[in-house]
């Protein structure tokens, strides 16, 4: 027990010896949560869209006027005696309503008016969602003017989020990011550095057993990885508005799992391959590449074809991702998550497994 | 004449460190690796993987009205790809269990007096929880259920139970708006043409940050870049030896990235092929650019990747690659008037997907151009002064 603390020990006076990786190890996720959490985001607001109202009745302003008070499109004036296309492929604009002549004559026959709507779908998701506003916009509207009254209404009840705040759902996401790169990155460094200096070798001839040795450094990075997690909880309290939806032991208890978890693998990886640089990359290829695409982080794993969505059930990030979400958001607490964790900790344990066998005979490969 | 121009040219001292820097690329493999595999696995993993439509949506159901009505209410619903039924619940209390444990998404409750009250002509309420930790899935499904009801509606009024209402009302009937969407440049809305037009940016930008910066720091480690300096080139000979191959290469996995867009993924090229090859080798010289004046801050190759850590999430996450830049906070978006990724995403789409020409894309060339030559010409004038 003692050896391993020393091991931490030493470990932890070398980062913070070193300005470059004390940066990269508690500026740098403070920028990233920053910077990606409140950028990343695929709500759209304030988005520009065209109308053309070729019948300029009391009944088109109304509805143009439904239109001007959405929060989420905002109403550019566009002459009739232009193509409304052209205003989406100059990109002034998002989409086009184009309300037909006779529009209010075919309201008050009773026959159904139709108004098109031509969407800019290149961004296909954005499409989705101006579509999607604008049918709520006119079935609000048709609900207030019309003195028909709907037979069925729907009343939507948005929970957990109930303003659709992107930055509540990928604040927490980007936290797990940044926890899935730094850590490990420092620690795969650390590990390799060993080995490209040299001074493993003292490691090698010294009393110290090899779980002792990556238990101590597992540890140290584990100590930098609660650290960040604790300042980036600051930010997400503060900047992100959030707060613990319900019993926030699960939270911790995930977090001291997944820290061992990503401490693991990047010692696990500096174990393996010993030059800095491509220990680097192998890192940054699991930590970011992995976590950013194959988590649910960013759009759902629902929608990753079959074929590779299988990986993601190997991926650490995922389970705590799942975790983080339902500790700030949702509260389901320990029924909804225990076997998530169970995972982590799995995945965790077989990480440093992997770095034990690779060291565990403690002498210079031949 | 001809000939001798060409002697000229490849006996200069230019061409001859030219092929110095062509040779030493060509024998090493980890550098063709990172040539090839990058854009095959970002944008295979990217195009494929990144995806925010929303269907299927697991939609648990709390019928308690138990009726006919209620029963073709919940076949509308469900018949549509957008809502998939995930099984019936006896209590709304069940109902909330199941999504606070996140294995359904959206849950339906429909009251007891749901038929009574369509039969009495008396406009009745049907609720829908979604769980809106999502919030661009839970715009979508709203817009999706709002659809559905109204869709119900219109079923409801050609089965004659709309009269009933305006007898009620006293009224005459009303038409209804009903709203036609179409959608240009990309009608199957596939997500992969807005995501792989943005990574390919991304993909220029970053690896050819990464091997301009791998390959400019490798002189100082290996302590070659002395030699160097004691051969008659000058520093301009040098450095344009040494942009030129990388700047090459790089062109090669650009068009290797292009055809892997047209034929993988689809993505027509209406504006044709120029003005997307013009704007990557922008973004290619701006790469470089970038990479060279990393490497000119840092002794090896492992402070150059770690320096990159600093200088590679803002970039991608300001670029409006992934996601859209109207959607970013209003203190950010002014700072993608400065990211060449931005530029060359505006310029991919406008281009390839709307079929845009010079006309309306002339301020993103012009910005990428500025970006470009301000990143070359900080990247010479370090490299410069590290020579001296």
């Amino acid at each position: 027990m003692r050896r391993i603390i020393a091991q931490t020990r030493k470990e932890l006076t070398q980062i913070v010896r070193d300005w470059r990786t004390m940066l990269l190890a508690i500026i740098l996720p403070l920028i990233l949560l920053m910077l990606l959490g409140s950028a990343i985001s695929l709500s759209v607001t304030d988005m520009p869209i065209v109308v053309q109202d070729l019948d300029d009745s009391p009944s088109s302003r109304e509805l143009i006027d439904a239109f001007r008070a959405s929060l989420t499109l905002r109403v550019i004036s566009w002459p009739t005696n232009k193509q409304p296309e052209e205003a989406l492929s100059s990109s002034t604009a998002r989409a086009a309503l184009i309300i037909p002549a006779h529009f209010e004559r075919n309201l008050k026959r009773g026959v159904d008016s139709p108004v098109q709507l031509i969407v800019d779908a290149a961004d296909a998701n954005t499409a989705r969602l101006t579509a999607a506003y604008a049918s709520q916009i006119i079935a609000a509207h048709s609900g207030t003017t019309n003195l028909v009254q709907q037979p069925v209404r729907a009343a939507i009840r948005l929970w957990y989020n109930p303003d659709r705040s992107s930055k509540k759902f990928y604040g927490p996401g980007i936290f797990v990011l940044a926890l899935s790169i730094f850590p490990p990155l420092l620690a795969a460094l650390a590990m390799a550095k060993e080995e490209d200096q040299k001074t493993i070798l003292q490691v090698y001839v010294s009393n110290i057993a090899a779980a002792e040795f990556l238990f101590g450094k597992v540890l140290a990075f584990m100590v930098v990885a609660l650290g960040e997690a604790a300042v980036m909880l600051v930010l997400l309290f503060t900047y992100f508005g959030l707060g613990f939806a319900g019993d926030p032991t699960p939270f911790v208890v995930a977090t001291i799992l997944y820290a061992f978890c990503v401490a693991s693998f990047g010692t696990m990886i500096g174990a393996t391959i010993s030059n800095q640089a491509a220990a680097m990359q192998a890192v940054a290829l699991g930590g970011f590449l992995f976590v950013f695409l194959l988590s649910g982080l960013l759009y759902p794993i629902e929608n990753i074809p079959a074929s590779i969505r299988w990986l993601s059930h190997l991926v650490w990030g995922r389970y705590y991702i799942e975790i983080v979400r339902d500790a700030f958001l949702q509260g389901g607490g320990w029924p909804a998550v225990w076997l998530k964790e169970l995972i982590i900790g799995v995945i965790g344990t077989v990480f440093f497994f992997l770095a034990w066998l690779n060291k565990r005979r403690m002498q210079v490969r031949a | 004449m001809l000939h001798r121009l060409f002697k000229k040219i490849s006996g200069s001292r230019v061409s001859a460190l030219f092929r110095k820097e062509l040779n030493q690329i060509r024998r090493d493999r980890r550098l063709a690796m990172s040539l090839v595999l990058p854009p095959i696995l970002q944008l295979t993993l990217f195009g494929f993987a990144l995806s925010a439509k929303v269907e299927n949506i697991q939609l648990g159901i709390v019928d308690e009205s138990q009726s006919k009505e209620s029963r073709d209410l919940i076949a509308v619903l469900t018949e549509s790809r957008s809502f998939a039924s995930a099984g019936y619940y006896f209590s709304v209390d069940q109902l909330d269990q199941e999504i606070s444990r996140g294995s359904l998404i959206a849950g339906v409750v429909i009251p007891s007096d749901f038929a009574r009250d369509l039969q009495r002509g008396r406009p009745t309420t049907v609720q829908f929880l979604l769980n809106a930790t999502n919030a661009n899935s839970a715009a979508i499904s709203q817009g999706y259920a709002q659809a559905v009801i109204q869709n119900y509606n219109q079923r409801l009024q050609t089965e004659g139970i709309q009269p009933a209402f305006h007898r009620a009302s006293g009224q005459l009937p009303q038409g209804r708006i009903s709203l036609h969407p179409a959608f240009l440049y990309n009608p199957g809305l596939k997500d992969s043409w807005f995501i792989t037009t943005g990574v390919l940016g991304l993909l220029l930008i970053l690896n050819s940050s990464i091997v301009a910066s791998g390959a400019m720091v490798k002189e100082r480690e290996a302590g070659t870049i002395e030699q160097l300096l004691m051969s008659p080139a000058g520093t301009t000979e040098i450095i344009v030896a040494k942009i030129a191959p990388l700047f090459l290469l790089l062109t090669m996995m650009m068009f290797l990235a292009i055809i892997m867009i047209k034929t993988v993924f689809g993505v027509p090229f209406h504006g044709g092929l120029l003005p997307v090859i013009g704007g990557g080798a922008l973004c290619v010289l701006a790469g470089i650019g970038i990479g060279t004046a990393v490497a000119t801050f840092s002794k090896s190759a492992q402070q150059a990747l770690l320096t990159g850590f600093f200088i590679n999430p803002p970039l991608v996450s300001l670029s409006g690659a992934l996601n859209p830049v109207e959607a970013m906070p209003n203190w950010l978006q002014p700072l993608t008037v400065i990211n060449p990724i931005h530029h060359f995403g505006v310029i991919a789409r406008g281009s390839m997907l709307k079929g845009s020409g010079l006309e309306t894309l002339w301020p993103n060339f012009l910005a990428l151009s500025i970006i470009t030559l301000v990143l070359l010409s900080l990247s010479v004038w370090r490299f410069r002064k590290q020579l001296s």
